[in-house]
Parts: structure tokens; C-alpha cells; sequence
């Protein structure tokens, strides 16, 4: 009895994994993204209606399980991905380092601004790191001292150690001159409180939890659609911008893989990117929103990523 | 001996040889471990322990010995925790008892502490509760002697002196199961922590790795990641083995027979007892689930959880998705990976009678102390080239992480079954297998009961190990879900766990409902 049951669950199970191999008749590439699901979806189901029997296979997961399982597939000798599309470029500078990455210059590379590429990986959209705070708090702040001068119900940032875009914000403040990492100190010595993801810091103000945060304007602007009690700053003097990269991985099917990052940088994708609420890389793609926006060194924030987390979590724990 | 290998020792093996490959000395451990988290996880795995076992074992007699009204209900109602997945439980109980949740808004009254590590350890504790309560009531329904103790009253011990010196020396081995099985869910929770314990700068072990994993693309993190997960499956040997010598200190209680007669002893009334179980559940349970379904019915986070803010918008959106075939899928995993691990389970239990068993039964909890997303990365490096994407792998993971919650289930009830009546069988002509089959399992069929739906319950939610070795295809319930999800979005997060939560819960009511107390119990 119990034999026949455990047949018939290897039989079941056999024939499941037999449906996850069909595929288009064209040529098949295999993305793994950290992106939203419907962002992804968006600009895959346009790709695909723009390339007749070209099939794109999605993994898509939160950036720990996506940087989790490359780095088991390259130990095991065969990373599964053809097109890498990530949310902030930390991991991309690894990759590109290690020569996983194909060198090369996309049709319209050019529409992506200077400091949202580089020679191996693109900016597909940009995660602004702005402010909020609760209905009604006067007065409002306007900019980044105004957090670290101190806010009455406290200031919610998100934890770097878990969130890119919060580990971005970070590396910019640390590695700023005008700033330097004693501006965590002064958010701390005012009471400021970590929490795990700009999600959250979005919802600790929402629920009067925090009087205010630092988090994604996506976030923050989704919550005031649904009617939450909340309002966004743009910083006076720029919000931190963090852009999402997306690169063709060596030795896949570098073909099909380069004409979907070309789909991604042009105009119909950037339009769908724009769509699903995230500001499109290309300032010639209609945006309504924004502001003035403050930009980081990668490169030296890649460097000193362990040294900057480590200066962060003696102060606020983790 | 081959799946030990192949579940256990591979992908074991595979870690500890990239861990220690890639270290790069240069202070790599040392940098990861120091500080509070290291600490913080011995002892919050220790304090989880400790509640879980107290109040599971406690439930468990309120339920087995004393004559209460709704019993199926009152069983059902202690095990529900186990269907809430750890971050369900961390975001539901922030929405219930935190500031600006919902005894907050009601009466003004927030739970000190629930951002902190005093949440942490309730929350994880009552998660973990009832593993402690099944193998602690499987036990008493299998292992308990009527007879003793009815022995001990007879001879003037007293409700609770009988309690102490026969009931609870005969449930102790299983009672140290659960103290290892509780203490390794306490050493591994993630969600809780990441949720409850950053606000309030309370970092474990889980955490860091976590962490690490995020930014693996550095090898430094990465090797960090393995080493850490090696310490915590080396944290977990070591309290199993400190159990299993307590165990042995106990001198061997080996069963004469099997229980004869009805098994209720004292069956006072325990309307008291009953009303006290049926308040915690509710408190612990019940009103985080409340507020939890609350969120996921407003509109927008921040806003009164009343009729006019009220939409089912955030549901919509959570069921906007392949669903139907996830769910097939997490269900066929789910009840392979439960057979799979109680008859493994089984047969280590079987197998603890010899001298070499034990080292059998401590291998089976390594990969369980191992935490699901660096088990899952183990399990990639020792089967990714072959089976990538594919459901097998995943059933793999889920094997390899719950063995030894199916073996710990049935060994504390199989332990000390009186070998006679086996020997008996065997020498009336019956085979090994019919032996088994007429009788040996029917005594510890609550235990493979219940380790079965615990198992299945447990990999039903899988969320760790399944979002990180799906392929296209294969993506279960918890993985789906988990992509619809939007960045941050709490009232669509919330109407997906209320998703991921109600449906076993009506599963666990319609079983209470056909099947009665037979699953759990056998007729009363």
C-alpha cells in the first residue's frame, strides 16, 4: 500500500518535471532576475510577441536566492543564465571581475546615461532613495540633515545588510565627503531605528510607528495610491539613485541574449518598465515624477562593501 | 545507509569541502562570528527549546489525560502555529501586539518588546510548540504506561508525584526529541528574526548568513555563508549529542508490554485546564491571524482597519497567477516528502536499536540544523548538473531538511517498545515484515501519523529551499506567492500568507471533521 502511494508520487513527480522542459521551437534563453514579477513579465511578454518562437525562461527569486544559486552554479561549473538582470549593481561588479559578463555596446547603449553603465552591464531603470514621513508632521523634513538633526517619532532606515537599494544609500552617504558614515551616527544618536526592508519603512510611518524614513519613491508612491497617511520628499539635495543592471552572461546563447538586453533598452520596454511604476533609464522615456538625483561610485563601494557594513552595524546592531 | 549518504553526507560534504576550499583565512570566520549574533542565536535556540517543550508537553496532558469538552478542537486549535509560516507569524504578530497594531488601536495596550529579542523567542517558541505537543502527545498515547501510573495511585503517590516519577520518566526520550528538534527550528529561524530582531538591532546567525548570501557574488561572503551554516549544523550535534547522553542517563525503559486497557488515568475534569489552552491559543494564535486577515482587507497600510477601508483588491491581486498548477505541485511534493521522511524516519528508528543506529539518528538532524537557504545551495552543488529545475531536487531538499523531524517523531515513540512481542511474532512463523506490519506499527501509529502531517505541513510552506532551486515550471505554492509579491506592498504580503495560511487550516478542520480523533488518537 505504501509502496503503490510512493509509485505513484515518483510517477506524478516524473511526469511534472517532464512538463518544465517544453519549450517554444525557436531558441530558448534563461534570465535570472531579482526584479519585480510584473515588471519582468511586462517586458518578457513583449520580447516574446516582438520575436516570434523565441521562448524566455524566467528565474526569479529575492537577491539572496539569486546571488545564493550563481554562486553554487559556478562552483558546480554551469551558471544556467543567459541574461542577468539584477536590482542594483554590487553583484554585477563581482561578475564582471570574474569575466562572466560579455563586453560589448548595445544598439542604443548611448540612451543610458553615462553613469548608469558600463562596459559589460546597462541600467534598465532607477530606484530613487527618497523621504517620507506621516500625514501632518511640521515641520516636514526636506532633506537628509533634516533626518539626522532628528525628527520627533523617530526616523526608520532600512538595513543595508539586506536591502541593496538601502546597502546603495549607504555606500553614497559613507563615501561622500559631505557626509561620511558619521552621518549614520548622527541618525542613531537621534533615535533613528533600522528596519529590514524599505517595505517596511514605508509601513512603520504609515502606521505612526516612525515619523519618518528613508526609502524607495516606488514604495513610497504605491502606499499614497492606496490611501495610506503618508507623504514623500524629494530630497533638496537629490535622492540617492540606484540603477538596476542587466548584462549578457559568456558562453550562453550570447545571440538571443543580446537582442533581449537591445528590447530592454528601447523605447517599448522602457515604456513597460515605466509602466509598472519604476523610473525608465532613459531620460527620452516619458516619466512624470522625480527630481534632482545624486549618483555613487560603485566600483569603490564593491571594494569596501565588508568595511562600510562593518562601520554601519556597529552602530546600529545586526 | 544509501540515502543517509546521498540526502545527507553529499551535500554535507559538498559544503564543508567549498567552505573550507575557498576560505581565505585572513579573519573571514572570525569577522562573521563575533560579536552579539553568535550568542544570540545559542541562546534564543535555548530559550525556544525550553518554552516549546514546556508548553507542549503541558497542552498534551491537558488534552491526553483530563476529561475536556472539544478535544479534536482543542488539538487542532494548539497545532494550528505549525500551517504559519515564520514570516507570517513575525508580520502578524508586529500587526497585532506591535505599535499602531491592533490591541494598540483597540486598547491602547502594545506587548513591550515585540521588536526585540523577547518577540523573537515568543514567536519562534509558539511556532515550534507543536512539534513539542505532537511528539509529546503521540507519546503519551503510545509510550505512557495507564497501568504505572494507575500502579502508583494505588499506592498513594499523588496526581503529581505520579506525574513526575512514572508519566514523565517514560516520555522522556521523546521529550528530548522535541527539546532538539525545537531547539535546531530555534538556532535556524530566519524569518522572525530578519523581521522581529532588526529593529531592534538583534542579529543571529540565520541573519548574517543570510546576509552573506546576498552578496555571495563575493567569494569572501560566501565562503562566510558556508562556514556560518557548518557552525550552526556543529551548535546543533553538539546539544543533540549532550541530549542523547542525558537520554542515556536515564537507564533503559524498556515496555513490558503494550498498553492494555483504556488509557485515560484520573480523567478529572480539566474545564480549567482547557479554558486556560483555549485563552493561549487565542492569544497567540488567533488574534495575530486576526489582524493579519485585517490588513490584508484594507486598502492601504496606515489606514483604520474598518468596513469603509475594506477591499478584497489586495486578495485579487494575490490570486492573479499560475496558481492552480502551483498548488498541485506543492501538494504532490509536499505528501512525497512527508512519506518519504516518516519512512526514512522509520527506518532509522528501527535501525537506533543497534550500537551504530545512533550515529544514524544524529546525522539525520544535520541536515535539518542546516539552514534551508545554504541547504539548498548544498543541494545544488551536489546535484545541480543533473537535476537542476527539475522537482526532484527539490524534493531532495525538502527530504534531506525533514528527515529528521519524521525520525525524531516516530523514535520517541518507538523507543523502549518491548522487543518480546516482535520476538513473539517471529517465532510464530510471521516475516520481518509482517512482524513489523501487524505488530509494531500499530503501536506507534499516532507517532507515523504524526510525523507524516508534520512533515507535510512543514514542506507545504517550504519557501527558502523552493525560491531558490525552482526552474521554470516548477515553482510551488510558496514560491509563486512569494513572485506576486510586490516590493514592500503589506497588504498584498498579507493577503498572500492569509492565502498561504487558511487553506491547510481548513484542510486541518475538515480532517478534524471526517476523521475525527481517530488520526491523532485512535478511538475514543
Amino acid at each position: 500500500m505504501i509502496a503503490r502511494a510512493c509509485l505513484a508520487l515518483a510517477v506524478g513527480l516524473a511526469g511534472l518535471a517532464a512538463c518544465g522542459d517544453s519549450g517554444g521551437t525557436g531558441e530558448t534563453i534563461t534570465v535570472y532576475s531579482t526584479v519585480t514579477a510584473d515588471t519582468v513579465e511586462a517586458v518578457v511578454d513583449g520580447f516574446e510577441a516582438a520575436n516570434p518562437g523565441t521562448t524566455v525562461e524566467v528565474f526569479r527569486a529575492p537577491t539572496g536566492e539569486v546571488t545564493a544559486r550563481i554562486a553554487a552554479e559556478l562552483r558546480d561549473g554551469d551558471l544556467g543564465a543567459d541574461v542577468l538582470w539584477l536590482t542594483d549593481p554590487l553583484s554585477m561588479q563581482q561578475y564582471a571581475a570574474d569575466g562572466l559578463l560579455v563586453e560589448w555596446e548595445p544598439a542604443e547603449g548611448d540612451a543610458v546615461p553615462a553613469a548608469f553603465r558600463t562596459t559589460t552591464f546597462f541600467g534598465t531603470r532607477i530606484l530613487n532613495m527618497v523621504i517620507v514621513h506621516g500625514d501632518g508632521s511640521e515641520p516636514a523634513p526636506a532633506d537628509w540633515d533634516d533626518l539626522a538633526a532628528g525628527v520627533p517619532g523617530g526616523v526608520a532606515i532600512p538595513d543595508p545588510g539586506f536591502a541593496g537599494s538601502a546597502f546603495g544609500a549607504l555606500a553614497f552617504f559613507a563615501l561622500s565627503p559631505d557626509y561620511g558614515i558619521a552621518y549614520y551616527q548622527a541618525l542613531a544618536d537621534g533615535g533613528a531605528v533600522q528596519v529590514r526592508s524599505p517595505g517596511d519603512v514605508v509601513t512603520g510611518v504609515a502606521e505612526d510607528q516612525y515619523g519618518a524614513g528613508v526609502t524607495l519613491d516606488r514604495s513610497a508612491r504605491s502606499a499614497i495610491a492606496d490611501g495610506s497617511p503618508l507623504e514623500m520628499v524629494w530630497p533638496a539635495s537629490g535622492a540617492v539613485a540606484i540603477y538596476s543592471p542587466i548584462a549578457v552572461v559568456e558562453g550562453g546563447a550570447e545571440g538571443t541574449a543580446r537582442d533581449f538586453v537591445e528590447y530592454v533598452l528601447g523605447v517599448e520596454a522602457q515604456q513597460a518598465i515605466a509602466a509598472t511604476g519604476w523610473q525608465p533609464v532613459r531620460s527620452d522615456v516619458e516619466w512624470p515624477f522625480g527630481g534632482s538625483q545624486v549618483t555613487l561610485d560603485w566600483t569603490e563601494a564593491f571594494d569596501r562593501q565588508d568595511e562600510l557594513l562593518d562601520a554601519y552595524r556597529e552602530i546600529f546592531g545586526g | 545507509m544509501v540515502a543517509l549518504g546521498g540526502l545527507v553526507a553529499v551535500p554535507i560534504v559538498e559544503l564543508a569541502r567549498v567552505g573550507v576550499e575557498e576560505w581565505q583565512g585572513g579573519g573571514g570566520l572570525d569577522r562573521a562570528v563575533s560579536g552579539a549574533a553568535l550568542f544570540n542565536t545559542m541562546w534564543t535556540g535555548a530559550a525556544v527549546a525550553v518554552l516549546a517543550v514546556a508548553a507542549g508537553t503541558g497542552a498534551a496532558f491537558v488534552t491526553e489525560r483530563m476529561a475536556v469538552p472539544g478535544r479534536r478542537w482543542l488539538r487542532l486549535g494548539i497545532v494550528v502555529p505549525i500551517v504559519v509560516p515564520g514570516f507570517v507569524s513575525a508580520l502578524s504578530w508586529a500587526r497585532a501586539y506591535g505599535p499602531g497594531g491592533l490591541t494598540d488601536d483597540l486598547v491602547g495596550w502594545e506587548l513591550p518588546g515585540v521588536f526585540g529579542a523577547p518577540g523573537v523567542v515568543a514567536v519562534v517558541a509558539v511556532n515550534a510548540m507543536p512539534i513539542a505537543y505532537v511528539i509529546a502527545a503521540a507519546a503519551l498515547r503510545s509510550r505512557a504506561e495507564p497501568d504505572l501510573e494507575r500502579a502508583a495511585r494505588a499506592a498513594g503517590a499523588g496526581r503529581r508525584v505520579a506525574a513526575a516519577t512514572v508519566t514523565l520518566p517514560l516520555l522522556a526520550p521523546a521529550l528530548l526529541g522535541a527539546a532538539a528538534l525545537t531547539f535546531i527550528v530555534g538556532i535556524n529561524a530566519f524569518g522572525v528574526p530578519a523581521i522581529l530582531g532588526t529593529p531592534a538591532g538583534f542579529g543571529t546567525v540565520t541573519t548574517r548568513i543570510y546576509q552573506d548570501l546576498a552578496r555571495s557574488a563575493s567569494p569572501a561572503a560566501f565562503s562566510r555563508a558556508v562556514l556560518l551554516a557548518l557552525l550552526l549544523v556543529a551548535i546543533a550535534l553538539a546539544f543533540v549529542a549532550i541530549a542523547d547522553r542525558m537520554l542515556a542517563g536515564l537507564g533503559s525503559l524498556t515496555r513490558t508490554a503494550a498498553p492494555a486497557g483504556p488509557q485515560a488515568v484520573a480523567r478529572r475534569s480539566g474545564i480549567a485546564a482547557a479554558i486556560a489552552v483555549w485563552l493561549t491559543v487565542g492569544a497567540v494564535t488567533v488574534v495575530p491571524l486576526v489582524a493579519l486577515i485585517l490588513v490584508a482587507l484594507t486598502r492601504g497600510v496606515g489606514l483604520a482597519p474598518v468596513p469603509s477601508n475594506w477591499t478584497l483588491g489586495n486578495f485579487a491581486e494575490a490570486l492573479d497567477g499560475p496558481l492552480l498548477g502551483a498548488l498541485g505541485r506543492s501538494l504532490l511534493l509536499a505528501a512525497a516528502a512527508a512519506t518519504a521522511a516518516v519512512a526514512l524516519g522509520a527506518l532509522v528508528a528501527a535501525l537506533q536499536r543497534r550500537r551504530a543506529g545512533r550515529l544514524y539518528a544524529a546525522a539525520v538532524l544535520l541536515t535539518f540544523a542546516v539552514p534551508g537557504s545554504t541547504l539548498a545551495v548544498a543541494v545544488l552543488l551536489a546535484y545541480g548538473g543533473r537535476l537542476r529545475d527539475t522537482l526532484t531536487i527539490i524534493l531532495i531538499a525538502y527530504v534531506a531538511k525533514l528527515w529528521g523531524v519524521g525520525h525524531r517523531t516516530v523514535a520517541g515513540s518507538a523507543a523502549g517498545l518491548p522487543p518480546d512481542l516482535y520476538r513473539a511474532a517471529r517465532a510464530a512463523g510471521a516475516s520481518a515484515w509482517t512482524a513489523v506490519r501487524t505488530v509494531v506499527a500499530p503501536q506507534v501509529r499516532p507517532a507515523l501519523v504524526a510525523g507524516w502531517l508534520l512533515v507535510f505541513l512543514f514542506a507545504l510552506h517550504e519557501l527558502t529551499m523552493s525560491s531558490l532551486l525552482h526552474g521554470p515550471g516548477t515553482g510551488t505554492l510558496a514560491v509563486e506567492i512569494l513572485d506576486l509579491q510586490q516590493l514592500g506592498d503589506v497588504p498584498v504580503s498579507a493577503a498572500l500568507a492569509t492565502l498561504l495560511t487558511v487553506p491547510p487550516l481548513v484542510l486541518g478542520v475538515a480532517v478534524v471533521i471526517l476523521a475525527g480523533g481517530r488520526l491523532l488518537g485512535g478511538a475514543r
